[in-house]
């Protein structure tokens, strides 16, 4: 959030607005334990960035990545929190779980410069973007089929 | 085992959905980059997901202890499909302390893999329990299903009142026919000296008393007073008791009647049981180590149960409180039923003592004018009480934390012997 108000030269307030209603859902979400306020905060945040890339034209925003992974990483930890149960962890358990969290993290990064770096060396057309509609589309098919059919 | 999606699961889809729309509406690829770990992360969690399968046993170290012991408990988990958390959390009683081990813990179970989790149990309170029921949680490694499930795999525990320290028991007055430790008033075998009487046919040699036999010039053999055993019944009132936190009234109580039916067992008496109160439990009497287990076992079912209904001796069956036995009433003197219980033994002609369980250290200080007037009127009322005891000649002691049950014990002791002076 403070990245996308620091970085923004157009409407500035408004970044701020949208990622500081973002970290205040969060802030009530944590300790409220609040598990379907939290998706809104972060939501809150990500629109903050959001925003400032939209406002936008040109150049993808080469931090990108970098928000996106510490989106990501913000999502695990504050669903981490949010878990119910005091058990303590074993250590290797607790290892396993803290480097996953870095590992989805890093990938988040990688994955996401590939992305940029994808999308930067194409040019646009009616049907790269429904291309793009088609893939969007389908992975979120794919995600509801997959949570219909999730009776494990 | 019950299976549900975490809200997890709906929230990154959720996100992955508004950032791939929001791509698209502003054509901006970052969108993408920030969708693209929620959507990966739920189609990834949704492809891999699969039903852990885990079963546990449970082992404990030894089914009966002490109030005070320590005793190790062993749940082995066995995972036939494992799953990446599994939370595992041993329902104990409260009167049961994990020393040492994590409960709840969370673990990793690998497919096939086998774990045993030590937990060091200290058994804090007296009581029967049932140890082993094992609630288990477990989600995959991506966090978006649940998967719970309760394994009952209880086995019995018992727990006995710890051992108070006695040094002399009270002598019943009167003894039984068979052979024990208490010196009867009837002449028979035994080694106390009782009187001399002219040597008869029949006589054992080893019997005369060859001095008084030389100086009364005709054979005169010694008697002895016979050893009997004795019939001694613990009669614990249940009707009514204090409780301060953890600790009630019935706790000492108890721990007083398991020392006093162990050393009575010990010098061969028969020992018998009355938890006389809403809830009324017996056992006749009798001898041996097994009595021992069987009264102890009987106390540990012992409770408080509210009842107003009238209770008095004739409830209790007649074989359970054999003539001439000693009745040892373990009471705080909280409830008129067990009072006039007690008089009315003592009428009947048994040999009361009553112990008196103070409730006074279970108390908190009454605080206020009115509280305090109360609190005094209360023991005052405790205290004529005591008084109709001992006018009946029921011998009372108190028992609290500023006293040893042994020093209870000896404050009766010292009571029947003056009683027996003034009587003589």
């Amino acid at each position: 959030m403070i990245y996308a108000v620091a970085a923004g030269d157009r409407l500035p307030a408004v970044v701020a607005a949208v990622g500081t209603a973002g970290c205040a859902l969060t802030a009530l979400a944590l300790p409220g334990r609040w598990p379907s306020l939290l998706p809104a905060g972060l939501a809150g945040v990500g629109g903050g960035y959001g925003v400032l890339v939209g406002l936008h034209s040109g150049v993808a925003n080469g931090a990108a990545p970098a928000v996106a992974a510490a989106l990501f990483a913000a999502a695990e930890l504050g669903f981490w929190s949010l878990e119910r149960g005091a058990a303590r962890y074993e250590r290797p358990a607790l290892v396993r779980r803290l480097l996953g969290i870095a590992g989805g993290a890093v990938a988040t990064a990688l994955v996401g410069s590939l992305v940029l770096a994808a999308a930067s060396g194409v040019s646009g057309g009616v049907g790269l973007e429904a291309v793009g509609v088609a893939a969007a589309a389908l992975t979120l098919a794919a995600i509801a089929f997959l949570a219909s059919r999730s009776s494990v | 085992m019950t299976h549900a999606a975490t809200p997890k699961l709906g929230a990154y889809a959720g996100l992955a959905a508004l950032g791939l729309l929001g791509a698209l509406a502003t054509r901006r690829p970052e969108l993408v980059v920030l969708a693209a770990p929620f959507a990966l992360s739920a189609a990834l969690g949704l492809l891999l997901a699969r039903r852990p399968q885990l079963d546990a046993t449970v082992e404990l170290a030894v089914d009966r202890a002490l109030e005070g012991d320590e005793l190790e408990l062993r749940v082995q988990l066995q995972a036939d499909a494992g799953a990446e958390r599994v939370e595992v959390l041993l329902e104990l009683p409260r009167e049961l302390v994990v020393e040492d081990g994590y409960n709840p813990v969370l673990l990793r179970l690998r497919d096939g893999e086998r774990r045993d989790l030590l937990f060091r149990v200290r058994c804090t309170r007296w009581g029967g329990f049932r140890v082993g029921r094992i609630y288990v949680r477990a989600s995959d490694a991506f966090g978006l299903f649940r998967h719970e499930t309760v394994l009952d795999r209880r086995v019995p525990l018992k727990v006995y009142p710890a051992e108070e320290s006695v040094r002399n028991l009270l002598r019943p007055l009167e003894t039984q026919v068979f052979s024990g430790n208490h010196v009867a008033r009837q002449k028979g075998e035994g080694i106390e000296f009782a009187d001399l009487r002219p040597f008869v046919p029949g006589d054992r040699i080893r019997r005369v008393n060859w001095r008084a036999s030389a100086r009364r010039g005709e054979l005169w053999v010694n008697e002895h007073h016979a050893e009997r055993n004795a019939d001694v019944v613990i009669l614990l009132d249940s009707f009514a008791e204090v409780r301060r936190g953890d600790r009630t009234t019935l706790d000492p109580a108890l721990r007083a009647a398991a020392s006093l039916a162990a050393r009575y067992l010990r010098q061969k008496d028969r020992v018998g049981f009355v938890a006389f109160g809403g809830f009324l439990n017996w056992l006749l009497p009798s001898t041996g180590t097994s009595q021992l287990y069987r009264i102890v076992d009987a106390m540990l079912d012992t409770q408080i149960v509210l009842s107003y209904a009238w209770k008095d001796i004739d409830t209790v069956p007649r074989r359970t409180l054999p003539p001439q036995a000693l009745v040892l009433a373990l009471t705080p003197l909280l409830d008129e039923r067990s009072q006039a219980a007690l008089l009315d033994l003592r009428g009947r002609g048994f040999d009361l003592v009553v112990i008196e369980i103070s409730p006074l250290s279970f108390l908190s200080t009454p605080e206020g004018e009115l509280a305090e007037l109360g609190h005094r009127l209360w023991r005052l009322r405790r205290e004529a009480v005591r008084g109709r005891f001992e006018r009946a000649g029921i011998p009372v002691a108190v028992w609290g934390d500023e006293s040893s049950l042994a020093a209870a014990l000896e404050e009766v002791s010292t009571y029947r012997r003056q009683a027996r002076a003034v009587h003589a």
